[in-house]
């Protein structure tokens, strides 16, 4: 009987689900330096800014690796399994996205027209909104863990959900408002930069979609038992 | 002669006490230690002096039990052609061979790193060389039904009590939108039902065998002592609640969570000094009851066992388990501190109170149960109100599966030694024990 009540803890996953939430979110920032440096049209830096991007996805997906190999169908948790597993997935969706983005742009070197600068970063910062709040929420997730699933933490946190769902509704908007504009310079520019700019909307897009999935399963994780 | 048999078995039982002390204690005190809120020195320290006061105050009647309460040496003695001089020699024979059976069982279990209960070796080995020597009627079976069946209820119990115990910390402090100010609210009740269950336990019909007869210490008054101290200790509490954590309304929520498990921390002290307390009570008979029996018969020659347990023994089996914790427990006890990162004050305080509450229950009942295994019912209890971030299926099963296994494995044992000694021993014993 030794350490018979140290060996019944279970490692908590909750520690490192804000460390994989940070880690995402760490890839979603590395936008905004990619963005400026394709508006430079510094293309060597873009490429430097591709290579941190892919170090950090690559330790999100390690994080997320390490989190799932502790969670084996034979611990007792506090939340479904299933969900945490599938919420993990969503977030881990969204530094892939990041990375693919950073990618599409190091396969040509584009030009962005000077009308829709000022669009896209409203849009990106539109798109960090989201992502800032599903970081949120996942960082109250150690609170919750606490509070155990219930009370006032609980709805503060769905509260936060609901925000999201909120933030993601704008960045919708806003997409519609920044493709609108960009299929406006038809014959203005090349052909090839239009499907190009429509490219990077659609993804950073995705990424404010993935995130309000991923609240989804938290707001599932706190509701369900 | 009579001197070197009763050293003999003294001896054997101070092992069995030192078993427990090593191995057992540290359980006990492990919400305390593993959501450091005590210093493992100190944790060794409080656990050895919560332990020898449980033993000495409370350990009576589950060293009865298993004296008398589960081999009954009144069938012993009615068996037919057998004399109550060879009756006398069958009890010391068999209660030594379940002494070292049940000692032996646990070392070997402690060298594998099997989890093993003392209380259900002790117990299976009693059981063991009682149905070997005086055949199936010797064993009183409607208490072994009892204490079997304890053995199922304690977890049970344990893990329903912390559940509750628990929903309502959580749901009255944990969960409340300002959780510092409903902790200053709550935190007495706590205090109260803690400090009420430990003194309950203690003095109720309690202490008569180590503080002769205080007259005016009645059942009734008893109860109102208890409630009163427990009163006073609540509204103690209450001050010292409303001085740590008054005006943090408006602090965020994090923070005033944090203030609020501080506050626990020194109720966790407490409540796990209790379980070492209840541990104590309870397990001590595991090492001096069959001591008990021995000592008896051979200072009387008689198997009418109405005297009470002499206090020096229950001192003996309690020092054996200070000796244990002071000289191996201590690395158990650093193993505990820091391999247990899940467990957060206000939680360990929930299993202890319904790890305490059950055994002490149990104890006054005079059954023998495993602390051990009421505290990971108490724990998976917690785990299902969701207050924990995991909990280790495969330990649950492997503890499932030595219940399965220890009974038997040392009754058999108990019937090897017992069948040798009364090989070897039954002569010598003759001239020793005169009727």
């Amino acid at each position: 009987m030794r350490t018979l009540i140290a060996d019944l803890f279970g490692k908590s996953p909750f520690g490192p689900i804000v460390e994989h939430s940070k880690k995402v979110h760490e890839c979603v920032e590395l936008l905004w330096p990619l963005m400026e440096a394709l508006v430079a049209e510094e293309y060597e830096k873009i490429r430097k800014l591709h290579s941190k991007m892919s170090r950090l996805e690559h330790e999100a997906d390690l994080i997320k690796h390490e989190i799932r190999s502790f969670i084996s169908r034979r611990y007792f948790l506090p939340v479904d399994r299933s969900d945490l597993v599938n919420f993990l997935a969503r977030q881990e969706k969204i530094a892939d996205l990041a990375e693919d983005f950073a990618v599409v742009l190091t396969l040509r070197d584009t030009r962005v027209h000077p009308s829709i600068h000022d669009l896209f970063f409203s849009y990106l910062h539109q798109v960090f909104q989201v992502s800032g709040t599903l970081l949120t929420a996942a960082v109250e997730f150690k609170n919750l863990a606490e509070a155990a699933f219930a009370g006032a933490e609980a709805e503060s946190v769905l509260h936060l959900i609901e925000n999201l769902g909120e933030e993601e509704w704008k960045t919708d908007k806003l997409s519609r408002k920044l493709s609108r504009a960009v299929y406006a310079l038809e014959g203005e520019v090349e052909l090839l930069n239009i499907l190009f700019y429509e490219k990077m909307v659609i993804m950073l897009g995705s990424i404010a979609n993935q995130a309000e999935n991923a609240g989804d399963y938290l707001r599932v994780m706190i509701e369900k038992r | 002669m009579d001197f070197y048999i009763i050293g003999l078995t003294a001896l054997l039982g101070l092992y069995m006490a030192w078993n427990i002390g090593a191995n057992d204690v540290a359980n006990s005190m492990a919400d305390a230690v593993g959501s450091n809120a005590i210093s493992i020195r100190n944790g060794v320290i409080a656990a050895g002096i919560c332990e020898f006061a449980g033993a000495v105050l409370v350990g009576a009647q589950v060293t009865n039990t298993v004296r008398k309460g589960i081999v009954d040496p009144a069938v012993l003695m009615a068996m037919p052609g057998i004399s109550h001089q060879e009756a006398a020699i069958i009890l010391v024979i068999g209660m030594s061979a379940a002494l070292l059976s049940a000692a032996f069982w646990l070392h070997f279990s402690t060298m594998y790193g099997m989890p093993v209960s003392t209380t259900h070796s002790i117990v299976g080995a009693v059981a063991g060389f009682g149905v070997v020597a005086a055949g199936w009627h010797a064993v009183n079976w409607a208490k072994m039904g009892q204490i079997v069946a304890s053995w199922f209820i304690s977890p049970v119990a344990g893990g329903m009590m912390a559940f509750l115990l628990f929903k309502y910390i959580s749901g009255a402090i944990l969960g409340n939108d300002r959780p510092a100010r409903a902790a200053i609210f709550h935190i007495p009740f706590i205090t109260f039902l803690l400090t009420a269950t430990v003194l309950l336990a203690t003095i109720y019909k309690g202490l008569k065998h180590v503080i002769k007869n205080i007259e005016w210490l009645t059942d009734s008054r008893a109860l109102t002592l208890s409630l009163a101290t427990s009163l006073l200790a609540a509204v103690g509490s209450y001050f010292v609640a409303r001085k740590k954590l008054a005006g943090r309304d408006d602090d965020p929520l994090g923070e005033q969570l944090e203030a609020v498990e501080r506050m626990f921390v020194p109720m966790v002290v407490i409540s796990s000094c209790s379980v070492a307390f209840a541990h104590g009570a309870n397990d001590v008979a595991n090492s001096v009851g069959p001591l008990a029996a021995i000592v008896h018969v051979l200072k009387t020659s008689t198997i009418d066992m109405k005297v009470p347990v002499p206090l020096w023994i229950l001192a003996l089996g309690g020092g054996g388990i200070v000796l244990g914790l002071a000289t191996y427990g201590y690395k158990v006890m650093m193993t505990v501190g820091t391999k247990i990162t899940e467990i957060t004050p206000s939680r360990g305080v929930a299993a202890d109170i319904a790890a305490t509450a059950t055994v002490l229950a149990c104890t006054r009942l005079s059954l023998p149960v495993s602390t051990t295994h009421t505290l990971v019912g108490a724990i998976l209890g917690i785990g299902l109100a969701r207050g924990l971030g995991g909990i280790n299926r495969r330990i649950v099963t492997s503890i499932f599966g030595s219940w399965l296994f220890t009974v038997p494995a040392a009754a058999l044992m108990s019937v090897v030694f017992f069948v040798v000694g009364r090989f070897f021993f039954f002569d010598t014993l003759r001239q020793v024990i005169n009727p």
